[in-house]
């Protein structure tokens, strides 16, 4: 599979700059970058790291998610009010959903056919129906809410409000905030260990992640980063990525320049990788082997290998590139 | 029952139904009971500092706001925490006719249950107030005053100081000069006592960061021949050397206008005008700035945040997080956390604290240009022991204020 991947992203780079890829591509490796100020998705080829398209969107598009088949692309962008839906096979912005003010981070529930957007400047998080494109709900939040994370069972809902320290848990059915916990100053984005237990939430400005009990839903405990040679008051988590067996954490540190490679388990810091400058979204490849980095103030994604917990290479994006999402 | 009431008392019904079946799914602890929780904010009618700036009677350069609506985004932000908090917090304006009502006034208010205070007023209204309430259950929040010597020899215990200093904001000046190697410089100072004022705290920085004085020129505004010595701006800055940057004091903002291309060489201006020392500017973008100016731009009809708006609204947050992060509504457990190591975030980037031995906010000051911040300071490689943000303004041995010991 992976050499027929790897065929394809060929192909599709050789192709592209004249035509578009044959309608039905998958597993095409693309690497597709949300840049929050020149208004576009960088698309790179996976071997060659060249741009293979350079495709407009509506403004200020941050977070991206894939459909389950990957036919789709989903990108949310903060100042049209919208998530425009991208043509995976066709590299093109085939329609565009309403959100709420300003959205910024969503999940899916493709179960319940449901996207969970977080807007931002309207303090609230929708609740859209995908395929009717309307919205079932719009639950107030504390301000600024960002990250948005939604359990397999589809029954509960978290996200976090930046202003107000918090994270709040939301019946998607009512559509209420039903409980409250306190975290870490300016709480950003998700990640949850696969046993269910735990929900891990970078805290930006106490330079921290918070570690949530969802069975209790209160605090269970948290973990300081201070890369060698880097100052406490630079260390900003925002991105989070976890493994699919639980086991390793990947941190963003924002102005600090680097990410931090925990140990799940044991809550402890491995090892940390340079990046670029305020790191924010990171990706972890389907093997596992390879992160891509967004460096909001580089204009440029780095890429980690995952083994040596070191840098290979960071390649120009647009400008103040939100995350980035893979096509495999 | 007319049909309006009926539609609203069913939409109430629909609400409970909807809040009992959110109970009923996953059983919340019962929330403790909200209780009204009062923070006054205290100004002054008539207060000059907020008389419009003008070149002529319908020429207003600036308007210059009362940062009342910096409080509102404060106390909008607070809502959310409700829940978590027990408290509704609430703005009680008080508007004075004169600044001698104060004092009683605050009195007043503490003994009817008050325990914060937002205090916006010209500093000398501080020290009746600071006798005042000596020894009181009381924090009042300076957010607008930035005087030295309100800091330095007030140095009152139930005062906290959000406004940065003079101090601090002409330190963020400096160093960033200094970062840039510009080293000389050529100061300009206007008549006020106030000019006085700023021209001393920017010597001291020059002097604390190494810096060198290349002439100090006092101004006047005018256009008389007779006093070109002291009105032009090429003959004040014709010092027979060179220099790096011009620093204008003007309080008056009308001799500071006609500095930038005027001097005899070309040099940037800085202080009153071209690159101001401030709190906040309404084109910070790090840190959540965009969504904390989009938010005061919704609560004000579109003007633009500055640096009393952001003091009033951070002194409201650092009231509402010491209850939220000491989860208690007890005077002294949320003084304690005021005054203790705890951190406030301020859309600046560094962690805020309040300094113990006078009280003042630590943090990073913007150095704006009309359209831009060019650099926030402390600057890179200006270290401190302990705290970076302690670079800027009255280290611990650089103030008689001792309210530690």
């Amino acid at each position: 599979m992976r050499i027929l991947t790897s065929a394809l992203a060929g192909a599709a780079f050789a192709g592209l700059a004249a035509a578009p890829l044959p309608a039905g591509a998958k597993d095409t490796g693309l690497i597709f970058v949300s840049n929050e100020k020149t208004n576009n998705l960088i698309i790179l080829d996976p071997k060659t790291l060249k741009v293979v398209k350079d495709l407009k969107v509506s403004r200020r598009p941050r977070d991206m998610h894939f459909n389950a088949e990957h036919t789709l692309l989903y990108v949310a962008c903060g100042d049209d009010d919208v998530i425009d839906v991208i043509d995976v096979a066709t590299l093109a912005v085939v329609s565009k959903i309403a959100t709420g003010a300003s959205p910024e981070t969503f999940a899916i529930d493709e179960k319940r056919r449901r996207i969970y957007v977080s807007n931002e400047e309207g303090s609230s998080l929708s609740v859209i129906d995908i395929d009717k494109g309307i919205t079932i709900h719009e639950v107030p939040t504390g301000a600024e809410p960002e990250g948005v994370y939604v359990h397999e069972d589809g029954k509960s809902v978290y996200v976090t409000s930046e202003v107000s320290d918090l994270v709040h848990l939301v019946d998607p059915d009512s559509g209420a905030v039903l409980q409250d916990v306190v975290v870490g100053t300016r709480p950003r984005r998700f990640a949850a260990t696969p046993d269910g237990r735990e929900l891990w939430v970078t805290t930006e400005l106490s330079g921290e992640v918070w570690i949530i009990d969802r069975a209790k839903f209160t605090a269970s405990g948290k973990i300081d980063f201070l890369p060698p040679g880097m100052r406490k008051t630079d260390v900003t988590p925002v991105g989070i990525a976890m493994t699919k067996d639980g086991k390793t954490a990947f941190v963003t540190l924002g102005h600090a320049s680097h990410i931090a490679f925990v140990d799940v388990a044991s809550r402890k810091t491995l090892g940390y990788a340079l990046v670029g400058k305020r790191s924010w979204g990171i990706t972890l490849s389907k093997d596992e082997k390879t992160l891509y980095v967004a460096n909001g103030l580089g204009d440029d994604v780095t890429i980690v290998d995952v083994a040596s917990r070191k840098a290979i290479t960071s390649v120009p994006a647009g400008r103040i590139p939100w995350g980035v999402v893979i096509d495999e | 029952m007319n049909k309006m009431t009926r539609g609203i008392w069913i939409a109430a019904a629909i609400l409970a139904g909807v809040s009992a079946r959110a109970q009923a799914q996953a059983p919340a602890p019962a929330p403790a009971p909200v209780k009204p929780f009062p923070i006054a904010y205290v100004e002054i009618d008539g207060d000059p500092r907020y008389e419009p700036l003008r070149v002529f009677e319908r020429l207003v350069l600036k308007t210059r706001d009362r940062p009342f609506a910096g409080a509102q985004a404060g106390i909008e932000d607070a809502a959310p925490l409700k829940r978590v908090t027990g408290a509704d917090f609430q703005l009680r304006r008080m508007t004075l006719k004169k600044a001698e009502e104060m004092a009683p006034e605050v009195i007043r208010a503490i003994d009817s249950g008050v325990a914060f205070f937002l205090i916006d007023a010209p500093a000398e209204a501080f020290r009746a107030l600071a006798a005042a309430v000596k020894g009181r259950e009381v924090l009042l929040f300076n957010i607008s005053a930035p005087e030295d010597w309100l800091r330095r020899d007030l140095c009152s215990a139930e005062i906290i100081h959000a406004m940065p200093s003079r101090a601090q904001l002409m330190d963020g000046l400096v160093q960033y000069f200094v970062f840039r190697k510009w080293r000389d410089y050529l100061v300009l100072q206007g008549p006020s006592p106030e000019d006085a004022e700023v021209t001393a705290a920017f010597l001291r920085s020059a002097k604390k960061f190494g810096a060198r004085i290349a002439a100090h020129q006092k101004f006047i505004t005018g256009s008389d021949p007779r006093q070109r010595e002291s009105n032009n701006p090429a003959l004040l800055s014709a010092i027979g050397k060179d220099w790096d940057v011009t620093f204008v004091a003007d309080s008056a903002f009308d001799f500071a206008r006609d500095v930038s291309y005027r001097t005899v060489r070309a040099r940037p201006v800085a202080g009153a005008i071209d690159l101001e020392p401030a709190a906040w500017h309404w084109t910070w973008e790090h840190n959540g700035a965009p969504q904390v100016n989009s938010h005061f731009g919704k609560i004000t009809g579109g003007r633009k945040m500055e640096s009393a708006d952001w003091a009033a609204r951070t002194a409201v947050k650092i009231i509402v997080q010491s209850a939220l992060r000491s989860r208690s509504l007890d005077f002294e457990t949320q003084r304690g956390f005021i005054l203790g190591p705890g951190v406030f975030d301020g859309d600046k980037g560094l962690a805020m604290s309040v300094r113990p031995w006078d009280h003042q906010l630590r943090q990073a000051i913007l150095l704006a240009a009309p359209y831009s911040v060019i650099a926030s300071a402390p600057m890179e490689g200006f270290l401190h022991r302990l705290n970076e943000l302690d670079t800027l303004g009255d280290d611990e041995a650089e103030t008689p204020c001792k309210l530690s010991r």
